[in-house]
């Protein structure tokens, strides 16, 4: 089933002299349950190409259908509650409420969309993410490794369509990295959950079903992690 | 947490310390505009119940027969109408009681509704037509009773026989002239009509309109469809001026004013809200990015916006309204503690309905616009952008100059230009500061000219000869000055004589001085000293502006035919008594007698102990009658001075109130502006410290940003501020004193220098903060 399709999708920025082609009309789609990630170099276009899939940027020309509705369709206020049910982000820096604990960040997808937590599901990912001790700590009390878990707690909560994740281990140490890999592998694995994710660690890209590259804005698929 | 709004709440916790300073912001500018609007509320209200209690509340009279009076009650806006006679206010008109000029007035019961000075303190208003209210100075001098008769005399020779059947209280005017006035009902009014006598002789009907009603277009259609002529309406002026229903000319210039200070108090009030709230713009609006890259709606984010700055108001507005009703409720508390009896209808915990609604729209308004920048920042751009914080900092174009400061003092001005709009809000705010200063202060200039505040030689009470003789010796002054009641007496001789000088013959006065009037006058000297004419070796000469005696130094007097030298050894610029029409000199008492020959007094006036009783007055009356008979003529002043005292000192305490509280505010913004400026870059004063930044380099960072503020403060603070202060001080002052302007030199010293001391406090406070704080701490 096609979770995601992205038809010549194209991002500029500047003019003249300055103008950047950050994305040049990329074209590629991944379906339930695939595990993506995207290589290239800094400045290559990955996170632009990343933030135009979630709506989080809007795109100079191209579609971006995710689970078959053009998100450049929707209006503003259409795309981001649309967003807020289908997309999971993980930023590099975490980007947590520093005013709210573990849980309480985990939840806060689902409140914002005025939908009560269930305590079993709360639970339970509490404990995939190994954070049930830590569940009433702020932020700034938590290691980089389990500050970037509750974030990936808070972008699965809502069991959303596609998990886009920007360089997720990039503020992690290897064992952090390697069990915040694991984590979305075991969503992507268990939960059927689609997830694309940047990262400049090659090791990483192993485990992925496929990895693309971009380079000056143009992405390429250069086939399964295995291979 | 059951819903994303409680968010605010755990926001609010962790923020506890930038929350407490948008709050004292809050309260800071509700309390401005609370106190200024509250304490102009109620100098209103003060001055009003002045105004109803010297001039009566009635708002227009009418001179207009029984019938147009009939129809005149009839409209649906007059809420009472009352006839109103008088005859012989002037006291000269030969209605007289035991021989004393007596005013007799008329009219209906109502009127004394509209005139609480006229109130009846024994006794009832007269119901049949020979019965009469007599004041307590004809009841005293009288020595009469409710019950007894008095018989008055008219002009026409004919005596009327008046019951009393009540004793009314004097007013300052009677009080002065020592007059006896008389109040009869309308009818009895009507039958004292002089017909052919030349006394002036009219009856109006006094008006009152119903609260709300337009008077201003009452009293119009009413001259309109009565046909009357401008001569015919009387407006209580001073009343409709302080209810805003005055359209003289006068009046729309202190309106104007008013106006223009009421515009400056709420720009100042929402100035200072949105300079502290945009300070924290760049962090909120990254707070706000981030909820929207999470899936928050732009209408979440302005329901979070509403929510953090209801938590704002809840307790800033309420703080701000109190404490400002606090301090109206201190100064109403002054009035009435320091004038009693003058403002006891003044209420000490009275409420400022328009204080306490501009507080309120100022309050709620700026929060919520302040508050909603950041959100409506984060929601122009991409999500992505606010919560890489680049939305909510200007780009800077330019590093940091160097080259004319050193790195610490550059970068703290850089901190200060680099967001235009904190550059404009922050200094605006100080700017405001010094406008409100510079345009409040023309108020007191005005002040000082439209109340003339009682001097220590205004007397309480003063015998004159009625001959202008000096026959009220000088052992009498020496006596009464020990009856009880009395603070001191001081006497004046007149002496007539005439002073040659540059060839010219002219009238001269002399007028002797005791040692205390010699030291009251010392303030008003224009040259010399009074030291030797109070030796008895000279002459004071009162400053006239075609004197011929100006530059002499030396005298010819002329008294009882003889001519004496005499020294000039001063010119004194103004003196409590008219000396407009010719030469006057003042001397010794001892030069006084050996030029005129007499020692003796011809004023003697009384400065009482403000808890003196009419028993004490009537005792040195009787003492004074005693010795003088009916040669001398009394005045009492007590009422009128204390009308005098209790205007003049609503107006200090409010006006020197508004100043002050502006001078606070300015300190108190200042501080609050720079700590919270401080506060927003922690992190960045954090990484200068961890790379090398020592405590003298940072306080000199932080006062340079300061001092940036303050700079363009001042700067437009003065540009706009001396201006204002111009065209406020023509509008209130030389329109209608006619004097200059003069540039406010002192006030600006004052209102700088405040700026400077809160600069120097204000840098101070982060600086021992920082100290305190570790440098991974900060980072």
């Amino acid at each position: 089933m096609e979770i995601l399709r992205v038809e010549d999708l194209c991002k500029t920025y500047g003019a003249g002299e300055t103008r950047v082609e950050a994305v040049k009309n990329v074209s590629f789609s991944m379906s339930r349950g695939e595990f993506g990630t995207v290589v290239g170099v800094s400045g290559s276009g990955k996170s632009t190409l990343l933030h135009c899939i979630g709506g989080l940027d809007t795109a100079d020309g191209g579609k971006v259908f995710l689970n078959g509705r053009d998100i450049f369709h929707m209006k503003e206020n259409e795309r981001t509650i649309f967003r807020r049910r289908n997309v999971g982000f993980i930023f590099q820096s975490f980007h947590l409420v520093q005013e709210l604990t573990v849980e309480q960040n985990i939840i806060f997808p689902l409140l914002l969309d005025y939908r009560k937590p269930e305590k079993a599901s709360v639970e339970e990912m509490l404990e995939v993410l190994g954070l049930e001790n830590r569940r009433h700590h702020l932020p700034g009390q938590l290691s980089g490794g389990q500050q970037q878990r509750t974030a990936i707690g808070r972008a699965l909560i809502t069991k959303p369509s596609i998990v886009l994740a920007d360089e997720p281990t990039g503020n992690l140490d290897s064992k952090s990295s390697q069990d915040v890999m694991d984590l979305l592998l075991g969503a992507s694995k268990h939960f059927k959950q689609t997830v694309l994710m940047i990262t400049h660690n090659m090791n990483l890209t192993t485990s992925a079903d496929r990895v693309f590259r971009v380079a000056d804005g143009k992405l390429e698929e250069l086939g399964g992690g295995q291979e | 947490m059951k819903h994303y709004l409680d968010l605010v709440k755990f926001s609010a916790k962790k923020h506890k310390k930038q929350d407490r300073m948008i709050r004292l912001c809050i309260v800071l500018s509700v309390f401005l505009v609370t106190v200024i609007f509250g304490m102009a509320e109620m100098e209103m209200r003060a001055q009003l119940l002045q105004a109803e209690k010297s001039d009566g509340s009635y708002h227009a009279a009418f001179l207009v027969d029984k019938k147009e009076a009939a129809l005149l009650g009839m409209r649906p806006e007059v809420e009472c109408i009352s006839s109103y006679g008088s005859v012989n206010y002037s006291l000269n008109d030969g209605y007289t009681i035991e021989g004393t000029e007596t005013c007799i007035l008329g009219f209906d019961e109502e009127l004394l509704s509209m005139f609480p000075a006229a109130d009846i303190i024994e006794g009832e208003f007269p119901k049949n037509e020979m019965e009469a209210v007599l004041n307590e100075n004809a009841k005293n001098r009288l020595r009469v009773q409710v019950g007894d008769r008095v018989r008055m005399q008219t002009p026409q020779g004919i005596t009327r026989t008046y019951r009393i059947v009540g004793i009314t209280k004097d007013t300052a005017l009677m009080a002065e002239h020592d007059a006896f006035g008389m109040f009869i009902n309308a009818e009895s009014f009507e039958k004292l009509n002089p017909g052919d006598i030349d006394a002036h002789w009219e009856l109006l009907y006094f008006v009152k309109f119903r609260s709300f009603c337009n008077i201003r277009r009452a009293i119009r259609d009413i001259t309109v469809q009565f046909g009357l002529k401008e001569s015919q309406v009387r407006e209580n002026v001073k009343v409709l001026a302080l209810m805003f229903q005055s359209r003289d000319s006068y009046m729309m210039q202190f309106y104007f004013v008013a106006a223009v200070l009421a515009v400056l108090v709420v720009a100042a009030g929402v100035l200072m809200i949105a300079a502290s709230m945009n300070s924290r713009v760049a962090k909120r609006t990254e707070f706000f990015g981030m909820m929207r890259c999470l899936g928050a709606t732009e209408k979440q984010v302005k329901r979070f916006v509403g929510k953090e700055a209801l938590g704002w108001c809840k307790t800033g507005i309420p703080t701000g309204l109190l404490l400002g009703t606090a301090l109206v409720w201190i100064l109403c508390g002054m009035l009435r503690y320091f004038s009693p009896g003058l403002f006891d209808e003044l209420p000490v915990f009275g409420v400022s309905p328009m204080g306490i609604a501009a507080g309120i729209f100022v309050g709620f308004i700026t929060v919520f616009l302040a508050a909603k920048s950041p959100a409506k920042r984060a929601a122009e751009v991409s999500p992505l952008t606010a919560v890489s914080g680049n939305a909510g900092r200007e780009r800077m174009k330019k590093g940091a100059n160097t080259r004319f400061f050193k790195i610490d003092i550059a970068l703290g001005i850089h901190h200060a230009w680099g967001s235009r709009k904190n550059l404009f809000l922050v200094s605006g705010s100080f700017a405001f500061s010094i406008i409100l200063f510079l345009a409040f202060s023309t108020a007191i200039d005005f002040m000082h000219r439209a109340i003339t505040p009682l001097r220590p030689w205004s007397p309480d009470i003063y015998f004159y000869t009625k001959d202008a003789s000096n026959a009220i010796p000088k052992e009498l002054a020496e006596e009464l000055s020990d009856y009880s009641g009395v603070k001191y007496v001081f006497g004046r001789g007149y002496g007539k004589g005439s002073v040659k000088a540059e060839g010219q013959e002219r009238d001269l006065t002399l007028v002797s001085y005791d040692s205390r009037q010699f030291l009251w006058g010392e303030d008003s000297l224009l040259r010399g000293s009074t030291e030797n004419v109070e030796k008895g070796e000279g002459l004071l000469l009162v400053y006239r502006e075609d004197s011929v005696l100006m530059d002499s130094e030396e005298v010819t007097i002329f008294t009882q035919g003889q001519g004496r030298e005499a020294a000039l050894c001063g010119v004194i610029g103004n003196i409590p008594y008219d000396s407009s029409t010719q030469e006057m000199a003042l001397c010794s008492e001892k030069t006084f007698k050996n030029l005129t020959g007499e020692e003796g007094y011809a004023v003697l006036d009384f400065k009482l102990f403000s808890d003196a009783e009419d028993s004490d007055v009537e005792q040195i009356r009787q003492a004074a009658e005693k010795v003088l008979g009916k040669s001398i003529g009394f005045s009492d002043k007590r009422i009128g001075n204390r009308e005098i005292k209790g205007a003049s000192l609503s107006m200090a305490v409010f006006l020197y109130g508004f100043l002050g509280v502006i001078t606070l505010i300015a300190f108190f913004n200042i501080m609050n502006c720079i700590a919270m400026s401080v506060s927003s870059r922690l992190k960045e004063y954090g990484a200068m410290r961890a790379v090398g930044m020592g405590m003298g380099q940072f306080l000199r960072m932080v006062f340079g940003e300061a001092a940036a503020y303050a700079l363009f403060g001042s700067f437009f603070g003065l540009g706009i501020g001396i201006p204002l202060n111009r065209k406020l001080f023509l509008s209130l002052v030389t329109f209608r004193w006619g004097e200059p302007w003069e540039f406010p030199a002192w006030e600006i010293s004052v209102i700088l220098g405040v700026m400077l001391l809160s600069l120097i406090l204000a840098v101070l406070g982060p600086a021992k903060q920082i100290k305190g704080m570790d440098v991974l701490e900060l980072s």
